[in-house]
């Protein structure tokens, strides 16, 4: 026996090998009609890997103090080895996360994987999103820019509106009246320690809760596309006669990510400046505040929305309203069925939600 | 029952939101102005024109209005040209460099010093002669030019000495331009940008200078410099050049790997 397979013969008769290799990848099976827009959860994981990674190594420069933050920054991009490229692939990987994560969550929406008994992958899934936004809205602020400043105080500013806690929560946002150094602190925290944390959580429930209830069937090219789960008993929905999970599935992995980290690598290389605007490379001035300051991309619905509305708080009620209702969309859309041309009414709001964030962001970049 | 219940609600909601959306418009913001342009501006003829003139100027651009320089309370109309406050009025023609030179130090002296500072008062021009009072543009050659010096004298001279300033006001105009850009991706430019604003006041106090052998000279050693900032320009142009090729490398090579991917889950699924 060959040196290469005694180890193995001795990893296999300790840790079962064979069998997970048998239960986890060979003899995993998957629906034959799987498609593409399946793989955009293992970009996720990616990106998100990527996030870390990059994440870490400007921690070894970055300084989170408003004296330094932005000197800090600068030295990343203009003295670092290499420093420039880690910085891009953070700042723009963050832009791409949000974008993959929505193209992932109207994928299942739009194929019904959503619906019962998958209500809770829905439910995590949406949190994850709100995570991100979150965890994006936290690193928005450490450069310490003219735009991150504020930005953030755009954003801060909007919680004012609720009644009572309101201006409370401006403050225990910002860990003063104004945007300063206790906000620095504060966001620095909550982005390298708190958000990573509980996405990572997340990102376990959210697999686990998939290896549990198994892989939904696309709707496309089957006769019964209505769902048959009865909700009697919990039920792994498993695919005799499938695709096995490796090689088949996890070569059209790859190929997804491959083909991510080429648009990824194309506008790092090309045309990261699409995501910073000129306010991103100067200092933050409080006494100085910029024309025309504007949020991420992802956001630009919502600002604009905050300002259609006659008050903020009206505005924020209709986004509290809208985003409670897409967390609890499992739970109101209960039809069985699952291909989208056999649900109008699905389509129509779908099509429509789509067409208007579009349209709120298109118009909040250039208001 | 329960389905069509929630399908009803849904039209019900999209439709009122759709409705808000569309009826409702932004609050538009009044914008805060000095009692002075409140005032002035509205007012026809002599009064108003020196607003309208100021509007497009250097000075509206950096934040410098009215009472900057004709003192007075901005903040309170009936006050606003109170002596006590502050306000001087308009400068008489002599006192005209002095009231510039309040900000502009240095190009008060080197004008004091020039043939036209001597002249003052003896039909010389002020500063306003050829950079106008409330209209103030940036300073740049087209200052000089056959219209405005040869209301006082022929303009051969004049012309040479614009000459040879042009290619250091061109220099100038691309480095500044090349520094805007690399600034805005993010490249530190604070040292060139130091470099640059003293090479540029050097180069403006020539302005006022009327000996043509001392304005050649200190051009040319101001563009010797300038080319040192340039060289340094071009060597991050290169860089990024490099950078790029790199990237095309690493995208060309990931699509190469994305396509043998599919490829070989093609022949499995087969």
């Amino acid at each position: 026996m060959s040196p290469l397979k005694s180890i193995y013969h001795w990893l296999n008769v300790r840790l079962g090998v064979d069998e997970l290799v048998e239960k986890r990848l060979t003899g995993y099976l998957l629906p034959r009609s799987i498609n593409a827009w399946y793989s955009l959860g293992s970009v996720l994981l990616v990106i998100f890997g990527i996030q870390v990674v990059t994440g870490i190594l400007l921690l070894i420069y970055y300084v989170p103090d408003a004296e330094k933050a932005f000197k800090s920054v600068t030295y990343i991009m203009n003295d670092v080895h290499f420093g420039w490229l880690i910085r891009m692939c953070h700042a723009v990987g963050s832009n791409m996360m949000v974008a993959v994560l929505l193209l992932h969550m109207l994928s299942a929406l739009f194929m019904g994987s959503h619906k019962s008994p998958r209500e809770l992958n829905w439910v995590t899934g949406f949190i994850l999103f709100n995570l991100v936004l979150g965890i994006s809205l936290t690193g928005y602020l450490l450069p310490w820019s003219q735009l991150s400043f504020w930005a953030t105080t755009v954003a801060t500013n909007s919680a004012g509106a609720i009644p009572v806690i309101g201006q409370y929560l401006v403050e225990f946002l910002r860990g003063g009246k104004l945007v300063g150094p206790h906000t620095l602190g504060r966001f620095f925290a909550v982005h390298v320690v708190l958000l990573p944390l509980v996405i990572g959580a997340l990102i376990g429930a959210h697999l686990f809760l998939l290896e549990r209830i198994g892989v939904s069937t696309p709707p496309f090219g089957q006769k019964e596309t209505k769902s048959t789960w009865q909700g009697d008993e919990f039920r792994h929905e498993s695919h005799p006669g499938g695709i096995p999970f490796f090689p088949n599935y996890l070569l059209q992995d790859v190929t997804s990510i491959l083909i991510y980290l080429a648009i990824f690598f194309c506008v790092v290389f090309f045309s990261p400046y699409i995501f910073f605007p000129p306010t991103a490379f100067v200092p933050a001035d409080p006494f100085k505040t910029p024309a025309h300051i504007k949020p991420e991309w992802y956001f630009l619905a919502n600002y604009q929305t905050l300002k259609v509305f006659p008050s903020e708080l009206l505005g924020l009620m209709v986004q509290g309203a809208a985003m409670t209702f897409l967390a609890l969309i499992p739970f109101i859309d209960r039809g069985k069925e699952r291909h989208p041309l056999k649900r109008p009414l699905f389509l129509a709001c779908f099509i429509g939600g789509i067409i208007l964030f579009i349209g709120m962001t298109i118009w909040g970049h250039y208001s | 029952m329960r389905q069509s219940a929630t399908n009803r609600f849904c039209v019900i909601a999209c439709s009122t939101l759709l409705l808000l959306l569309t009826i409702l418009s932004p609050a538009a913001r009044g914008q805060e102005e000095t009692v002075c342009i409140q005032c002035h501006g509205p007012q026809p003829g002599k009064g108003g024109a020196p607003v309208k003139a100021w509007r497009g100027s250097i000075h509206a651009d950096n934040g410098i209005s009215c009472h900057s320089c004709h003192g007075g309370d901005p903040n309170d109309a009936a006050n606003a040209m109170s002596p006590a406050r502050g306000f001087v009025g308009t400068p008489q023609e002599a006192g005209i460099p002095a009231f510039c030179g309040r900000c502009h130090a240095g190009i008060m002296e080197d004008y004091l010093k020039s043939a036209h500072g001597r002249a003052l008062g003896k039909g010389g021009p002020t500063c306003v002669t050829c950079h106008g009072a409330h209209e103030v543009k940036k300073a740049n050659l087209e200052l000089i030019n056959e219209k405005s010096c040869s209301r006082c004298h022929p303009y051969d001279r004049a012309a040479g000495i614009k000459e040879a300033m042009r290619q250091t006001e061109g220099l100038i105009t691309d480095i500044e331009r090349k520094i805007e850009r690399f600034k805005g991706e993010g490249v530190d430019t604070e040292r060139h940008e130091k470099s640059l604003f003293s090479l540029r006041n050097r180069y403006h106090r020539l302005f006022h200078e009327v000996d043509t052998a001392k304005v050649k000279r200190e051009s040319s050693h101001i563009q010797q410099e300038l080319n040192t900032i340039n060289q340094t320009l071009e060597n991050l142009d290169e860089r990024n050049r490099r950078r790029k090729i790199a990237g095309a490398m690493v995208v060309g090579g990931l699509l190469v790997a994305a396509l043998i991917a599919h490829l070989l889950k093609r022949t499995y699924d087969d």
